[in-house]
């Protein structure tokens, strides 16, 4: 199976503080990998640094064999973009452009880059709107929308540039349940459809039901890694056992 | 009411003049605004420093010693005076206030800028946008709507402080009422002349309230 990412010994601090302490975990190609663990434990700081929103200090970042931080030291300019131009992102709070359509939203990025006619990248964002079940809200702005169908705006935007590997940062935290019920079915669906994707989540059922691996991250280390019965049903880890009886 | 007649066309005269002004410096002080803020948020330390030491002083002093400064003062700087000399009082008027105002503009569209949520930039790096795409495509659109409420603010003080230019001997709406005033001595001059700027802001205030409307989101 081809590695979609390496990442070796990955060190990150924060005014001193350090977050990352050493991470190394690999992920395959059609890999769901959800990252749990408990606040403060580096989850997301993690998931950022591969897409570059943050800058690790030392350690190795390779996606589908290229390096976008050998040693801390990053790819040239044009090598990076490359490199992160096949991943998407699903933030938290959603992050849409408030300004624009939805429609706009999903094609402004791609208008930007020249990635395809206006034609087509308006038909693209139409069939990924469809996919996620909001083809009547194209002319809506992100104010008009619910939580959870601005989310699957957010993960429509991300499939626009076709990324190889998928990473959202707590997607479904800032929803209801029921809400989060809708997003979680399109995450679902891009599991179904083979696409690679990192998922920190505290949502354990989610994690177990969707996921083929899990990893736990705990004070900047990887407490444990493995399959989602390896990892929450028999990890023998008392700190694993501690988060997992607070959250379930 | 025949005194109203006599002074309404000599009135609205002056407000030619005010409204002339008035569209100058928005015209001028908004862009340059904008440009100021851009560098002084950039990566530049020392334009950061020139630029807050210039807005400093534009907020800190008068609005008018800095008119009396350019129009009077500029002449008498050693050496380059000759160079700096504004002989038209109108140009001179023109530049103080653009100065002035685009100092107050590039704060109020700084504040602007903060506002806008970082998670915006974030978005746009991840997507793939250059920093000037997202500058100019993310950032500002947002940034312009966030500062309307505070620019609209400005630009009514902007209104009543076209008066000042009076102190140069330009026949503005308050120069063309005090000069009615004098020769008449009917002070009922000062309160038509008080309706023309509040009819000016009020239309201005309506325009705003659209501008606000039509960019929500």
């Amino acid at each position: 199976m081809k590695k979609m990412i390496e990442v070796r010994h990955i060190r990150k601090s924060f005014d001193g503080l350090e977050v990352l302490k050493d991470v190394s975990f690999e992920v395959e190609q059609g890999d769901v990998v959800a990252i749990l663990g408990p606040s403060g434990s580096g989850k997301s700081t993690m998931l950022r640094s591969l897409i570059e929103l943050e800058h690790i200090e030392d350690g190795d970042i390779i996606i589908e064999g290229e390096a976008l931080c050998s040693g801390g030291v990053y790819a040239p300019k044009k090598k990076k973009k490359a490199i992160l131009g096949k991943m998407g992102m699903v933030f938290q709070l959603f992050n849409l452009f408030p300004h624009m359509s939805i429609k706009d939203n999903l094609m402004c990025a791609c208008l930007c880059a020249n990635q395809g006619t206006k034609q087509e990248l308006s038909q693209l964002a139409e069939e990924l709107l469809a996919k996620v079940d909001l083809s009547d809200k194209a002319d809506a702005m992100p104010s008009q929308l619910s939580g959870g169908q601005k989310q699957r705006v957010a993960i429509a935007r991300a499939l626009m540039r076709k990324p190889d590997i998928m990473l959202f940062d707590e997607p479904t935290s800032a929803l209801d349940p029921e809400l989060t019920k809708e997003v979680l079915n399109v995450i679902k669906q891009l599991s179904e459809e083979k696409m690679t994707m990192l998922i920190v989540t505290h949502e354990i059922g989610f994690a177990v039901e969707a996921a083929n691996k899990i990893i736990f991250l705990d004070k900047g280390y990887v407490a444990a890694s493995g399959t989602p019965d390896e990892v929450v049903n028999n990890s023998g880890n008392d700190r694993i056992n501690s988060f997992l009886d607070k959250v379930m | 009411m025949a005194n109203l007649k006599e002074w309404i066309p000599l009135m609205l005269q002056g407000c030619g003049l005010t409204v002339k002004l008035f569209f100058i410096v928005i015209l001028l002080s908004l862009p340059l605004g904008l440009i100021m803020t851009f560098l002084y948020t950039g990566k530049n330390a020392l334009i950061r420093k020139i630029l807050g030491f210039y807005i400093l002083i534009m907020r800190g002093t008068p609005l008018l010693l800095q008119i009396f400064f350019i129009y009077f003062g500029l002449p008498f700087v050693p050496k380059i005076g000759a160079y700096l000399t504004i002989n038209d009082r109108f140009t001179a008027g023109c530049v103080a206030y653009v100065l002035n105002y685009a100092a107050y503009f590039a704060e109020i569209f700084r504040g602007g800028l903060l506002s806008v949520d970082k998670g915006q930039y974030e978005a746009a790096k991840v997507l793939g946008m250059s920093e000037v795409q997202t500058t100019f495509k993310i950032i500002l659109p947002q940034m312009i709507r966030i500062s309307l409420p505070a620019v609209s603010n400005e630009a009514i003080i902007l209104v009543k402080d076209t008066a000042l230019i009076t102190t140069i001997g330009l026949a503005d709406l308050l120069k063309v009422t005090n000069n009615i005033v004098n020769r008449t001595t009917n002070i009922a001059a000062f309160i038509v002349a008080g309706c023309f700027y509040l009819v000016m802001s009020y239309f201005l205030t309506l325009a705003f309230k659209y501008l606000e409307k039509r960019y929500a989101f």
